[in-house]
């Protein structure tokens, strides 16, 4: 199969199924031996669904024959294995549950279903979408396509490495602190956390109640326009669902940037920036402002306690894990056991005052978004990690330039800006209004249609 | 409670005793440096001369003063 197919949009793939040019089984079964031939090497799949994707596609052909006409209709797509699939194991890429195989579907799992995807396997994950698998451990992690001696990001890594190397056309992630948007950024693709509350998360492992997002990722911005579509609204299964209306994110897409005014927060987002990094972000406001964009400074004081959600998510990790931590401690890799460990420690006083500093940002940043309508900046401020380094046990929890996002519950879109100049995908992060999906988007996608970068593949 | 803004390893160790768990002595620096970064803004934070803020979090469609 050509890479001109592996790396088809949903738009062109829907195009050519309906005008009969290409079947989802054959797209199926070329994705199959696709994901074969690489992903020894890139270990981006826990679990390959072979005979469920082709009967998926078989499916999708009869109502293609139909008329049916809906967009996910045939497109090969998989989830991130913290995300619960009936009849299919899913691991949390966990030792500890290595061979559970639940009886019910994540409602994201279901709705994309319903919408006609073919579903390919499982994606690795972090184990428990918090710690990288070192050596030894029982599932590998996966690899970065542009450089296999980095690290795809994380969590969602898997999700990150089989959309780059052109395995599948969406997949799901969660975000917590990053864990959608960094393996976008790091992996040269698409990634949106939605609003807290925008997509549910019933039936995805737990990692921080209050920080969990799940969301699409893609290789364009239209794509996860497309993917949300699918995944937005009300589910009571989720206590954090909202009512709020769904938009219509890809009839937002046509929309210009015109007198959209972003605003570029200068304090904390910039500390510690790669210098390539600063200048790729700097280029993608010169193109913003060609389109017509109105982009000023703004500052958010309060950001410079990001680092307090630690004590939140740790806290609230250690509650969800705490029986099985007890009872099962050598199920679990030893950083991320120390980890969890460490949410333990922290103190109900020390937990309500991170909550209180996290309420501060969150009505401070609010008041900057009553001037503007999005928030630019870069989503992460160096390229790839080399596993070498991700893999030194005292590596920790470096700065990041996602978890504002995460703290805040605003939308949040990384989408790729240049490489580095040792080739390493570099990104540029949008932020917005909460459930203002649509708005982040349009930009996104403004200026990934001004831009090669979503052109680019890694040589796989 | 120490007053010190800095975590201190005997701090860690008697906090692992309080809630009974058990982390190898050769971690615990990680351990304690990983909490106290985390915790440089709270226990900066002097929670009577701040002003009230609630520890709620509410993420409102219309747009409020909390996203």
């Amino acid at each position: 199969m050509s890479d001109e197919i592996a790396y088809a949009t949903i738009r062109e793939l829907g195009t050519r199924y309906r005008s009969r040019q290409l079947s989802p089984v054959e797209v199926t079964q070329a994705l199959l031996a696709r994901i074969e031939k690489h992903d020894p090497v890139l270990s981006a799949f826990v679990t390959l669904t072979a005979d469920r994707a082709r009967a998926d596609a078989r499916a999708a052909e009869e109502a293609l024959r139909g008329g049916d006409a809906r967009p996910l209709l045939g497109i090969p797509v998989a989830h991130k294995d913290i995300y619960l699939t009936r009849g299919i194991r899913t691991t949390g890429g966990s030792a500890l549950l290595a061979d559970w195989v639940p009886d019910d579907d994540a409602a994201c799992v279901r709705r994309w279903q319903d919408a006609g995807t073919v579903l390919l396997g499982k994606l690795i994950t972090h184990e428990f979408a918090l710690g990288l698998q070192f050596p030894g451990h029982r599932f590998k992690p996966a690899r970065n396509p542009w450089n296999l001696d980095h690290i795809p990001g994380g969590s969602s890594s898997g999700s990150g490495a089989a959309l780059a190397a052109g395995l599948v056309t969406g997949a799901t992630g969660s975000d917590t602190g990053g864990s959608i948007r960094g393996p976008a950024a790091f992996c040269g693709i698409v990634g949106l956390k939605p609003t807290y509350g925008r997509a549910s998360r019933a039936g995805v492992l737990t990692l921080s109640w209050t920080l969990d997002h799940t969301g699409p990722m893609a290789r364009t911005v239209e794509d996860c326009a497309y993917l949300l579509q699918a995944m937005a609204g009300h589910d009571a299964a989720d206590p954090a669902s909202s009512r709020a209306p769904v938009d219509d994110y890809v009839a937002a897409l046509g929309r210009d940037v015109r007198g959209l005014r972003i605003g570029v927060p200068r304090n904390y987002f910039f500390e510690g920036v790669d210098p390539e990094v600063e200048r790729a972000f700097e280029a993608a406001l010169g193109t913003l402002r060609g389109l017509g964009a109105e982009v000023r400074d703004v500052q958010i004081p309060s950001l410079a306690a990001t680092h307090s959600f630690l004590l939140i998510m740790l806290a609230e990790a250690f509650a969800y894990h705490e029986r099985d931590l007890r009872e099962h401690p050598e199920l679990y890799g030893d950083v991320l056991r120390e980890r969890l460990l460490a949410g333990a420690l922290v103190t109900a006083s020390e937990y309500t005052q991170a909550q209180r500093i996290r309420a501060g940002i969150c009505a401070e940043t609010a008041a900057v978004l009553r001037d503007v309508d999005v928030l630019a900046t870069p989503t992460t401020p160096k390229p790839a990690t080399p596993f070498a380094l991700a893999t030194d046990p005292e590596f920790g929890f470096p700065r990041s330039n996602m978890p504002p996002f995460n703290i805040t519950g605003m939308p949040a879109l990384a989408l790729p800006c240049g490489f580095s100049s040792s080739g390493l995908p570099l990104s540029l992060q949008l932020a917005g209004r909460p459930f203002e999906e649509a708005t982040v988007l349009r930009v996104g996608h403004a200026y990934e249609q001004a831009t090669p970068w979503h052109t680019r593949r890694p040589r796989v | 409670m120490s007053e010190s803004k800095e975590l201190t390893l005997d701090e860690v160790r008697a906090r692992m005793r309080a809630v009974g768990v058990t982390i190898a002595e050769n971690r615990l620096a990680m351990v304690r440096k990983l909490l106290s970064d985390a915790l440089v803004h709270v226990r900066a934070l002097d929670s009577r001369a701040s002003k009230t803020v609630e520890p709620a979090v509410r993420f409102g469609a219309g747009g409020g003063d909390q996203p």
